[in-house]
């Protein structure tokens, strides 16, 4: 509550719409012993722990990556992910990876469907798994072309690259439940 | 939720060793490594330390005392339990989404024990899985459909139908007698082949009687079939009514708790589409059954009496036709069902684009929105045409290969004749029999899923029929003539054990009292108010009025002096006049438009063509929401409550509307114990006194002045929303 703007302080259209972009030459990140991502930015700003949220999680998932502070405000954004060295890039995606943890699905080993639930079990990129996806309700999105996004009955979240190529036993039902 | 697992063997040794006897509070696997691979780890939790492991061992010890500030945090797909560690911020596990609510709890379990509190984990049977197979249980129910014993369901169904056996008596007679016609018109012809149809044999009256037989025959058989289906709709229909209003009637004694905890779409289903399933199966699909399977049984019977190495033909590539009608049954679903869709997708754009017709044309985007739609309906098209194309193929192929049976016995058969070993009736008798028994094959391979799906929804039915309503009535209520003093005793409620919505709820309300209730969204105010009507039973401590504890009121007493003008003024369909009188249906014309002036209500009303009688709900006149308040608070005076409730009685409306409001309110709570939700502060002016609700505590209690002056939340709240309406009142 104490954090509202209130519109009652004016500034201009533009001050609203100003995103600030940081920079790359600039930014430090780091993981810190616990775990998690530290950044300085110049000399003078220092951030103990900072969140990764990806503006376009589904549709471009390495561009416009908000950095944000432990209290959930917004340091700065983050063009695109290609713009950093490629050791900074790595702890990114290493800390993104871990906040939107989508497994790729490689190899499907059978999927069975019964009373409105299919049961999948599968090799991904994080290793085999078993998991339930309830049929209808999006839990199938087609992520444009085919791509496609599977959400189990607990919310966890896989990746297929290419339903057509992955295992035509399995292509025909993955088509009729999108 | 399941709150310990088994370890497995040298992980169970190692932990064992480290405990001694410390007892294990929460033992849930971490499933996920620190660099994100899929794994099975482990949290074990006891009074004093937190285990973690891997699969093998135990890889770090955090005693609780070390460490602060646990926390469950749920990021996309995956979670991690942080903490604050020797001062370092520290993830602790990573696990997949599986096991959020079992890590919610755990991170509240140990702050609660940090802060000295008794440990009171304890495992909820609400498991989405069954315990058997490990299947998820369908949408809101708790019947594995895999698991169920269905002849024990069957069973019970017939149990229910006792008044209807009579009539399902005549139909299993029905039954039969179709059977033994259908049995005896091959053994006629057999009889008309053998031992009349040969040349030089002149028996034309005899010919004519057999062929007359089999034309009778047909027709009681047709006969018959109309009488069974008859009777089966008459059973199926009543059975269903009697079924319908055994969830209806035990839908309206359940908790607004059990309610709640369902979606209401799932009860509708129960209702309408689980009994709809169960009268589909006797009317229909149990004819089929019955039918096809004692058909089979004789004419195997009669096929292997007669010729049982013919019969033998029949029979053996049975299995093979079957397999390749259920592999081809499968496909054809596939196809049809992403069809489906298809439509389903070109008929909601279509939906879309007409509902949001105006925004379309605002934008000038018509031509855009008919490109869209011809791009959905052009796909549903090529989806339509590559179907059909396989379906004009595969059915045919499908007859042709339950056809192949009867192509063997004519070949084998028609050499055996030829061999003089089987007269020509005789064959002829066999293939029709084969026929007969190929025929059923095609609906043979539904059965086991008709069964299944129809013994699941009964299951269903008999689920919500044997619930038993949370809150009860005790064994001798008191019918309490209310005063209107509410006193709540350190009252802890939450929807679920593990996630109290008020704690520790302490505040005596004087009769004709108004107290303002005050808070963020989602701090508790609406769950008071909900545990004051009763719809919940507190957790901990009691809610007294009059001194009385409300649990020993009967309910019935309780809510009819209860009245509440609630966020989502709900009018039923019908009259003006039916709404206001919907408390007290038999209130007086003239009480009716006392109430209806009270309320500000009567000069708008009157306004209408048909005055009271206007009709309102979905297809009646539409209201504004000032006006479905003020109707709203006609019937709560009317219902003439000794406890009011009001949740945010005026929102979204112009100032002369809320000034009317206000007014009617004002009349409304004179004299009556009131308790008020109100986002807008200016609605609590007339309250006597302000309680602020902050994280399901107490936070402030007093009057307005005395808030104001202790410069707490109250007074923040306060200053909030003066900002803001100056600044509407620039903008505005």
């Amino acid at each position: 509550m104490d954090r509202i703007t209130h519109p009652a302080t004016r500034r201009s259209l533009d001050e609203y719409a100003q995103i600030r972009y940081l920079d790359p030459s600039e930014c430090c990140f780091k993981k810190t012993e616990g775990g998690f991502l530290s950044l300085s930015i110049g000399e003078k700003e220092q951030y103990e722990r900072v969140d990764l949220v990806r503006a376009f999680p589904l549709s471009d998932s390495d561009s416009y990556i908000s950095v944000r502070d432990s209290e959930g405000n917004e340091i700065g954004m983050l063009e695109s992910l290609s713009r950093f060295s490629d050791s900074t890039r790595r702890l990114l995606e290493e800390e993104l990876g871990r906040r939107y943890f989508t497994p790729v699905i490689e190899k499907i080993r059978s999927i069975e469907e019964e009373f409105g639930y299919s049961y999948w079990d599968v090799d991904t990129s994080a290793g085999q798994r078993r998991f339930t996806v309830r049929r209808g309700h999006n839990n199938l999105v087609q992520l444009g072309g085919r791509r496609v996004l599977v959400i189990d009955v607990d919310g966890n979240r896989f990746e297929i690259e290419d339903y057509t190529s992955i295992d035509s036993r399995y292509s025909r039902l993955i088509e009729s439940l999108l | 939720m399941r709150l310990i697992y088994d370890l497995p063997k040298p992980l169970h040794d190692e932990v064992a060793r480290r405990l001694a006897d410390e007892r294990i509070l929460y033992c849930v696997p971490s499933d996920l490594s620190p660099n994100g691979e899929f794994a099975q780890g482990f949290v074990i939790v006891t009074c004093s330390r937190l285990l973690l492991t891997d699969h093998e061992r135990v890889t770090l010890e955090v005693k609780l005392t070390q460490a602060s500030d646990f926390k469950a945090v749920t990021h996309v797909g995956s979670a991690i339990l942080e903490a604050v560690v020797d001062g370092t911020p520290t993830i602790l596990a990573r696990y997949s989404m599986t096991y959020v609510p079992q890590y919610a709890q755990i991170a509240r379990a140990i702050t609660r024990l940090q802060e000295g509190e008794e440990p009171k984990a304890r495992e909820e049977a609400d498991s989405r899985e069954c315990p058997r197979c490990g299947r998820i249980y369908p949408e809101g129910s708790t019947v594995c459909p895999t698991c169920l014993n269905k002849f024990a369901v069957l069973k019970r169904l017939l149990q229910t139908a006792r008044p209807h056996w009579p009539l399902m008596a005549l139909a299993v007679v029905l039954f039969w007698a179709i059977t033994v016609l259908r049995l005896l018109v091959p053994a006629i012809y057999r009889v008309l082949i053998d031992n009349y149809l040969e040349p030089g044999l002149r028996e034309p009256v005899k010919i004519l009687l057999l062929v007359g037989a089999i034309g009778a025959a047909n027709l009681a058989m047709t006969g018959l079939g109309i009488a069974r289906s008859r009777v089966m709709v008459l059973a199926g229909g009543r059975l269903a009514r009697d079924l319908r209003a055994l969830v209806y009637g035990k839908l309206q004694a359940l908790s607004l708790g059990y309610l709640d905890s369902r979606k209401t779409g799932d009860l509708m289903n129960r209702v309408t589409r689980d009994t709809e399933t169960v009268q589909r199966f006797i009317q229909g699909q149990s004819t089929a059954i019955i039918n096809e399977s004692l058909l089979v049984l004789g004419v195997a019977i009669v096929l292997f009496a007669s010729n049982w190495r013919l019969a033998l033909m029949v029979i053996v590539p049975m299995p093979l036709v079957l397999f390749a009608v259920q592999r081809m049954r499968e496909w054809i679903r596939l196809i049809f069902r992403h069809q489906w869709r298809m439509y389903d997708k070109a008929n909601s754009t279509l939906q879309d684009i007409l509902s949001g017709i105006r925004v379309v044309k605002a934008f000038g985007q018509e031509s855009r929105e008919v490109a869209r739609f011809k791009s959905a309906s052009r796909e549903l098209a090529a989806v339509t045409e590559k179907n059909e194309k396989t379906w004009s193929t595969l059915f045919p192929t499908m007859g042709f290969i339950l056809g192949l049976g009867q192509f063997l016995v004519l070949y084998f058969g028609g050499r055996l004749v030829l061999r003089e070993e089987l007269q020509l009736g005789q064959m002829v008798q066999f293939t029709q029999y084969a026929g007969m028994l190929y025929g059923p094959l095609r609906s043979m391979s539904f059965i086991p899923r008709w069964f299944a799906e129809a013994m699941t929804s009964t299951e269903r039915i008999f689920e919500i029929a044997d619930e038993e309503p949370d809150v009860k009535d005790t064994k001798d209520p008191i019918h309490h003539r209310i005063v209107g003093r509410v006193t709540f005793e350190n009252v802890t409620f939450g929807y679920h054990e593990y996630e109290p919505v008020l704690e520790g709820i302490d505040v005596d309300i004087q009769p004709g009292e108004m107290i303002g209730l005050v808070g963020h969204s989602g701090a508790g105010k609406s769950t008071l108010i909900n545990l004051v009507m009763r719809l919940y039973d507190v957790d901990e401590g009691r809610i007294l009025i009059d001194g009385i504890d409300i649990r020993d009121i009967s309910q019935q007493a309780l809510r009819s002096q209860i009245g509440a003008v609630l966020q989502e003024t709900f009018l039923f369909q019908g009259s003006i006049l039916d709404n206001i009188r919907y408390a007290k249906p038999d209130a007086s014309l003239d009480e009716v438009i006392r109430a209806a002036k009270i309320a500000n209500a009567h000069d708008f009303i009157m306004r209408f063509p048909d005055g009271y009688d206007t009709l309102v709900g979905e297809r009646g006149q539409r209201l504004s929401g000032g006006e479905r308040q003020r109707i709203a608070i006609a019937r709560a005076l009317l219902h003439d409550p000794r406890i009011l409730i009001l949740d945010e009685a005026t929102s979204s409306v112009d100032t002369e509307t809320e000034q009317q409001i206000q007014e009617a309110l004002a009349r409304l709570v004179k004299n009556r114990t009131t308790i008020a939700i109100a986002h807008r502060l200016s609605t609590l002016r007339n309250a006597d006194r302000i309680m602020v609700i902050d994280k399901g505590r107490r936070a402030e209690l007093g009057t307005h002045e005395e808030l104001l002056r202790a410069k707490g939340i109250y007074y923040r709240l306060v200053m909030e929303q003066r900002k803001l309406s100056r600044v509407q009142a620039v903008e505005g």
